[in-house]
């Protein structure tokens, strides 16, 4: 068990590690200004995959880390603006930048497994995706635009 | 004591590629290819993608730095869900003056069913278009399919093959979306954002990054709508699917190939 939060933790640091070198390069902040924000995402993240460990129902482990970053960056919560502005050192692309690296590297064998699916499944693929997209940003842009928001 | 970590933590040559990857990707930075009317943003992502892609088909990684890429994968998106959630608490004033929108836009995902039904049907597929376009396929719909009709079914056939062209190039495709889109047509940044809510946290972070690179102004607002529309699409997306999507995509796929069919049969009558 602890060698398993261990190896959990571990994976965090690796992936922090990424995080603030893309975050240094590209983004000009240097790591010891990114460590308060980073230290509070990996905080984040770990206490949402605890609370996914020890609550019943399998819901999903982002949805509980989105709750409790939320809750953190409430007006109410103490020290709210400050977790806020330690964030706010991390480029958001810091993060993107290494996740699709891994994800490219991560698709490995089943680059063979999606090339035998064949062409149609691409076509497909990418009709669902458009369509999912442009649907749900057509329906939002109009009632957006019916509430005089925008 | 190192013996004992696992392979991923050891993998010093996957760590190093990416981290290699990641320094050609930020150090080139962001290009701007102007087409026609707009400015359409290349961001670091893509060539991090493209570059991870490559060396797939270079000795430097193999099957073992493919397997290890897993479990970083998924720390490095938990960490982007609490980044953009952190956004949510200032701009809760817009996210509840929006919330109609971020509730309606939920029936947008049947723009799924609607483009992409016919699309499969005209393609040749029988029942794997079910499975294939009654949802954006992620985990939730993988679930659904292989309940209701059998891990060895047409449609969960179908739902698979969606699942993985998603896992491969959702996030690619939604940050092209998301720049194209903001670029060439005159939708808001913020209904783009909330759309980019629809798909896995992944999809959502490279949408809303493509966005926010775009109107960096509005950074946070389009985060903070980005992320709640994902939360929302999370706890309402797998009842939509059950009780409106699917049903609508099997009603959908009778019509039409009872029509083709019926077509055909016309046809076949002429002939005689």
């Amino acid at each position: 068990m602890t060698r398993h939060v261990r190896d959990m933790v571990l994976a965090f640091v690796v992936a922090g590690l990424v995080i603030a070198v893309g975050n240094w390069v590209g983004y000009e902040t240097v790591p010891t200004e990114a460590l308060p924000g980073l230290l509070l995402v990996i905080g984040i993240s770990l206490a949402g995959v605890g609370v996914q460990k020890v609550l019943p129902g399998n819901i999903p482990t982002v949805l509980y880390v989105a709750v409790i970053a939320i809750v953190l960056s409430l007006p109410v919560t103490p020290g709210s603006t400050q977790m806020i502005a330690w964030a706010d050192a991390i480029d958001v692309q810091a993060i993107t930048t290494p996740l699709l690296a891994y994800v490219a590297i991560g698709v490995g064998s089943s680059l063979a497994d999606f090339a035998k699916l064949g062409w149609k499944s691409v076509i497909v693929g990418s009709g669902v995706f458009l369509g999912t997209f442009l649907g749900s940003a057509l329906i939002a842009e109009v009632v957006l635009r019916l509430q005089g928001v925008v | 004591m190192l013996s004992r970590l696992p392979d991923h933590l050891k993998d010093w040559r996957l760590h190093a590629a990416i981290l290699a990857i990641v320094l050609i990707a930020e150090f080139i930075g962001p290009l701007s290819l102007s087409i026609g009317p707009g400015m359409l943003p290349i961001l670091p992502m893509i060539y991090a993608f493209l570059l991870g892609i490559a060396l797939l088909f270079t000795p430097v990684v193999n099957e073992r730095q493919s397997k290890n890429a897993q479990p970083i994968t998924n720390a490095i998106i938990l960490i982007l869900v609490a980044k953009v959630s952190l956004n949510i608490g200032p701009a809760l004033d817009i996210i509840v003056q929006v919330g109609p929108a971020i509730l309606l836009q939920e029936i947008g995902n049947l723009g799924t069913v609607l483009i992409g039904l016919p699309l499969a049907l005209l393609l040749g597929a029988k029942r794997e278009a079910i499975g294939m376009t009654f949802s954006i396929a992620r985990e939730g719909s993988l679930a659904i399919i292989n309940d209701k009709f059998g891990f060895d079914s047409p449609e969960t056939r179908g739902v698979f093959s969606v699942y993985l062209f998603g896992s491969i190039f959702g996030a690619v495709i939604f940050g092209m979306m998301a720049s194209v889109l903001a670029a060439f047509t005159p939708l808001d940044p913020l209904a783009l954002a909330m759309a980019g809510g629809v798909g896995s946290a992944s999809m959502m972070a490279a949408s809303s990054s493509s966005l926010s690179a775009l109107y960096p102004e509005m950074a946070g607002e389009i985060q903070s709508l980005a992320s709640a529309g994902m939360i929302l699409s999370i706890a309402t997306g797998f009842f939509m699917a059950i009780f409106i999507a699917l049903p609508m995509a099997e009603r959908m796929y009778g019509l039409l190939t009872r029509k083709r069919s019926r077509a055909t049969a016309e046809e076949e009558d002429v002939r005689e």
